[in-house]
C-alpha cells in the first residue's frame, strides 16, 4: 500500500512538467461543427479536438473513457448546449473531474446562449419524448445561428483567456464576413426549395426550414427519441398523400429501412443528410455542411 | 408594455438596425456578385428602406432638439428621445449626426424590458430542492420450485443535487417487503485538483462492474449467484473512497476504499460494531479501457478486497479478488440502434472459515482456510432502439464446501417501450451438482423511472 502511495505521489510531482510543454489552449468541442468554428475563432493558439466525429446522433453519442481524459486535460469544452448532448456530456464532465469545464464554471461554453430557440415546450411531460426539453436544439443546421453560435464561442474564450480576446474577435469577425457571403448564396441557391414540404426522421432540420423557406410538415418518429408505432407511420403516409409532401428526409444515423418505406408510400424524394460536420466525407467544415444539404435538397426538389 | 414605449422600443431598434447595417465597414454580399439583377433589385429596396429609416432619424433629432432647450443644437444625442423614465444626458462634445449610442440605447431597451423579464424569473421557495426520481421495479415470477408469486420488488427515490461549488451529494431510499431502507447515502467532492475525489457515507463500494449497479440496473432479472455469495449482493459499504483518474493519456482510474464492510446482504459482521482501525475492510481497483476501433471497445478492471480478522466479532480474515471484462460494440453512426455488450466477472474468495461446528469433545472451533471461485459471463445485443435479446451464464462454487458448484443459464429479452419504461422476459435453468437440484424459472420483470434520471459513465 505504502509503495502505491509513493508510486502515485511520484507521478504528481511528474505533472507539472509535463503539463507545461503544450502552451496552447487546450479545447475539446462535443461536435465537429464546433471545432471547425473554435479552429477559425483561435486560430493557432488553440488544440482542438471533437467528441463526436460526426455520423453519430447527437442524442446518443457512445460514451467512451477516451473521452473522459481528453476531458480532463481541457481549458474549456464548447457545447451545443440546450440539453442536446444530455445522453453522454454531463457523465464524461462528471468522470472528467475537472473543475474548470464544470456545468455553468467558465470554461463551460454553451454556444445556445445568443441563440432563438424554436420549439420550446410550454410544458414538460415524458408523454411528450425526452430529448427536447429546452426547445429544440438542433441550432447548428441553421447558418445564422451559427453566426451567433460563433460569437459565443469568441466571447467564452475571451472570458477564459481575456490576453487573447482582440485576436478572438478579429477572427470571428473575419469568419462571420464568410458566413454572410455564403448565407447570402445559399439564399439564391435555395431558391428553388421555397414552400415545399419535407419530412424527417427526427425534428432536427426545423431551423434549417425556417431559414430556407421550406415547410417542416411531421417526423417518422413519434416524438423526439421515440421510435414510430405503426399507427403513427401510416397516419402519417396519409397525411403526406394529402398534402402532396415531396421531400422526405433520412438524417443519416437514423435507419433507412423506415424512411424508404415511407417516401415510397407517399412517392416523395428520399433524401439522407448529415446533421453536423463529418456526417459526410464532402462536408468536412461548416460552410461545406451546408453546402452540402442546401445541394443535395435542390437537387431532389428539381427532380435531379 | 406600455404601447407608447413599445412604439418607441421599435423606432429605437429600427434606428439602431439601419444605422449598424449604414456603418458596416465591409461591403454587401451581393456587390460581390455584380450581374446579378435579383440580388440588386434587392439590395436597391434595402437601400430605399434604410434611406427612410434616416429621414424618420432626422426627424426624431430635430424633435428631439426642439424639445430640450439646454442642449446645443449640434450636441442631440440621436438615440435618446424621451422614453419613459429616462433622462437624455447632455453631451459634452459634439456628436455627428449620423452616431449612436449603442450601449445607451441597450440601457434603454433592457430597462424597459426588465419588469417582464422578472416576472417571468419567478423564484419559488423551493428551487433549491434536490432533482428526485422515483423508480418502480416489479417482477412476475414462476418457478418449478417455488411457485408463482407477483413479487413489488421495490419503489426506490433517489435524490441528487450539488451541496456547495465543492461537492455534490445523492441518496437513494429503498422500500420493500421488507422495510424501508437508506440504500445509499453519499457526499462526493467536485472540485479537488489532480483528478482525485473523494466519497463518504453509505454507497456501493467500487468492486467489480456489476456490484455497484441497483437492481433495476441490471442487464437481466436477478443478481448473478456470485455477486450475491461473495460480495452480498449489492457491493453497498459504509466508508470512504478515493478515486484517482491518472493524468495519462490511456485512461487508468484508481480507486482505494475503507469500510466497515463491503456487501448489503454480507452478514459477516454488522455495520454497528465499533472495531480496530485496521479491522476494517480495504478495497484497491483498477480501472482502465482500451478502443480497438472507433465501434469496439473493451473495459477492464481488477479489484481487491480484504478483510483482516475482526476479533471481537471471531471473523478470520478473507480476501475477495475479482477480474471484470466488458466488450462493447457500436457502430457509431447507429449507436441507438446496433450494437451489443459482453460483460463478465471472475471472482475468488479467500477465506477462513469455520469447519465442523464444536461439540462437547472438542469445544474449540476448527477453521479452515478455504478457496471458491465464481464468475458470470453475458452477451446482450441490440437489434432496435426496442430490442435487447441477451444471454447470461452463471458459475459459482460455495465457499463452505467447494464441491457443490451451481450452473445457470439465462437467456433473457428486454424490451424499451422508451428510455424510461422496460418489459424483460427471462428464462433461468438452474443446476447445483450436490445435493442435486434442478429448477426452472420464469420471470417478467416490468420497470418504470420517473423524474430525473442522469446517464452515469460507471453505469454504461
Ligand atoms: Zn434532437
Amino acid at each position: 500500500m505504502r509503495r502505491l502511495l509513493l508510486v502515485l505521489l511520484a507521478i504528481v510531482a511528474l505533472l507539472p512538467a509535463d503539463a507545461g510543454a503544450a502552451k496552447k489552449i487546450q479545447v475539446v468541442t462535443t461536435i465537429p461543427d464546433l471545432a471547425d468554428m473554435t479552429r477559425k475563432v483561435a486560430g493557432d493558439l488553440a488544440d482542438v479536438s471533437s467528441i463526436a466525429t460526426g455520423v453519430e446522433d447527437i442524442h446518443a453519442v457512445p460514451m467512451k473513457p477516451k473521452f473522459a481524459v481528453l476531458l480532463n486535460r481541457a481549458d474549456v469544452v464548447i457545447l451545443m448546449g440546450l440539453e442536446a448532448e444530455h445522453a453522454f456530456l454531463p457523465a464524461l464532465l462528471d468522470a472528467s473531474r475537472n473543475p474548470k469545464i464544470r456545468r455553468d464554471a467558465p470554461g463551460y461554453i454553451d454556444t445556445s446562449v445568443y441563440v432563438p430557440v424554436l420549439e420550446v415546450p410550454s410544458r414538460l411531460d415524458r408523454s411528450l419524448g425526452d430529448q427536447h426539453p429546452m426547445g429544440n436544439p438542433h441550432i447548428n443546421l441553421d447558418p445564422v445561428r451559427g453566426k451567433s453560435m460563433v460569437r459565443a464561442i469568441a466571447d467564452g474564450l475571451a472570458r477564459n483567456f481575456p490576453e487573447h480576446a482582440s485576436t478572438f474577435q478579429k477572427n470571428a469577425a473575419a469568419y462571420t464576413k464568410e458566413l454572410d457571403a455564403a448565407i447570402a448564396r445559399w439564399q439564391q441557391e435555395a431558391a428553388p426549395l421555397k414552400g415545399k414540404k419535407l419530412v424527417s426522421y427526427h425534428p432536427d432540420l426545423i431551423y434549417f426550414v425556417e431559414r430556407f423557406g421550406l415547410e417542416a410538415f411531421g417526423t417518422i418518429e413519434m416524438r423526439p427519441g421515440i421510435d414510430p408505432t405503426p399507427s403513427h407511420v401510416a397516419d402519417l403516409i396519409e397525411r403526406m398523400r394529402q398534402a402532396k409532401v415531396e421531400i422526405v428526409v433520412r438524417e443519416r444515423h437514423y435507419p433507412a429501412g423506415l424512411a424508404e418505406t415511407v417516401a415510397k408510400a407517399t412517392g416523395a424524394k428520399l433524401v439522407e443528410l448529415p446533421a453536423m460536420v463529418g456526417g459526410v466525407p464532402e462536408a468536412d467544415n461548416y460552410i461545406a455542411f451546408i453546402d452540402y444539404n442546401i445541394r443535395a435538397l435542390v437537387k431532389a426538389a428539381t427532380g435531379g | 408594455m406600455h404601447p407608447s414605449a413599445a412604439v418607441w422600443i421599435r423606432r429605437i431598434i429600427a434606428s439602431a438596425l439601419g444605422i449598424l447595417l449604414a456603418a458596416a465597414p465591409f461591403p454587401a454580399p451581393a456587390q460581390q456578385a455584380p450581374g446579378d439583377a435579383q440580388l440588386r433589385q434587392e439590395l436597391d429596396a434595402v437601400k430605399e428602406q434604410l434611406r427612410r429609416v434616416e429621414q424618420q432619424m432626422r426627424q426624431q433629432e430635430e424633435l428631439i432638439r426642439r424639445l430640450s432647450p439646454g442642449t446645443p443644437p449640434v450636441a442631440a444625442p440621436p438615440a435618446t428621445p424621451g422614453a419613459p423614465g429616462v433622462a437624455a444626458p447632455p453631451r459634452p462634445a459634439p456628436v455627428p449626426p449620423m452616431t449612436v449610442d449603442v450601449e445607451e440605447l441597450r440601457r434603454m431597451i433592457l430597462a424597459d424590458i426588465q419588469p417582464q423579464l422578472t416576472a417571468a424569473n419567478k423564484t419559488f421557495a423551493s428551487q433549491f430542492n434536490p432533482a428526485i426520481g422515483f423508480i418502480v421495479d416489479t417482477v412476475f415470477s414462476h418457478s418449478r420450485e417455488n411457485k408463482s408469486n407477483f413479487e413489488f420488488r421495490s419503489g426506490e427515490i433517489g435524490i441528487s443535487a450539488s451541496v456547495d461549488p465543492f461537492a455534490r451529494a445523492y441518496a437513494i431510499i429503498n422500500g420493500t417487503p421488507d422495510g424501508v431502507e437508506v440504500e445509499e447515502a453519499a457526499i462526493v467532492t467536485t472540485a479537488l485538483p489532480w483528478g482525485f475525489t473523494v466519497k463518504g457515507g453509505r454507497f456501493f463500494a467500487e468492486f467489480g462492474r456489476l456490484s455497484t449497479f441497483h437492481d433495476h440496473d441490471l442487464p437481466f432479472v436477478n443478481r448473478p449467484l456470485v455477486l450475491d455469495r461473495f460480495i452480498g449482493g449489492e457491493s453497498q459499504a459504509d466508508g470512504v473512497e478515493v478515486n484517482w483518474l491518472a493524468p495519462t493519456p490511456q485512461y487508468l482510474a484508481f480507486t482505494v476504499g475503507a469500510y466497515n464492510k463491503i456487501g448489503a446482504a454480507n452478514d459477516r459482521v454488522d455495520n454497528r460494531i465499533p472495531r480496530d482501525i485496521s479491522e476494517f475492510t480495504f478495497l484497491g481497483r483498477l480501472h482502465t479501457a482500451f478502443s480497438l476501433t472507433d465501434s469496439l471497445g473493451i473495459d477492464v478492471g481488477l479489484s481487491d478486497a480484504y478483510t483482516p480478522e475482526v476479533r471481537n466479532v471471531g471473523l478470520k480474515p478473507r480476501n475477495v479478488f475479482g477480474a471484470d471484462f466488458t466488450v462493447r460494440y457500436a457502430p457509431l453512426s447507429q449507436a441507438a440502434y446496433r450494437g451489443f455488450v459482453w460483460g463478465s466477472e471472475f471472482l475468488v474468495n479467500h477465506e477462513t472459515r469455520p469447519g465442523i461446528t464444536p461439540t462437547e469433545d472438542s469445544p474449540d472451533q476448527i477453521f479452515r482456510v478455504r478457496d471458491a471461485f465464481g464468475g458470470y459471463s453475458y452477451f446482450e445485443a441490440r437489434l432496435t432502439r426496442r430490442y435487447y435479446p441477451g444471454v447470461l451464464f452463471e458459475y459459482v462454487q460455495d465457499i463452505d464446501r467447494p464441491a457443490s458448484r451451481t450452473w445457470a443459464l439465462s437467456p433473457y429479452f428486454t424490451i424499451w417501450a422508451s428510455e424510461f419504461q422496460r418489459l424483460r422476459l427471462q428464462y433461468t435453468r438452474l443446476e447445483t451438482n450436490s445435493p442435486k437440484q434442478t429448477d426452472d424459472q420464469f420471470f417478467l420483470q416490468w420497470t418504470i423511472i420517473m423524474g430525473s434520471h442522469a446517464h452515469s459513465f460507471r453505469d454504461r
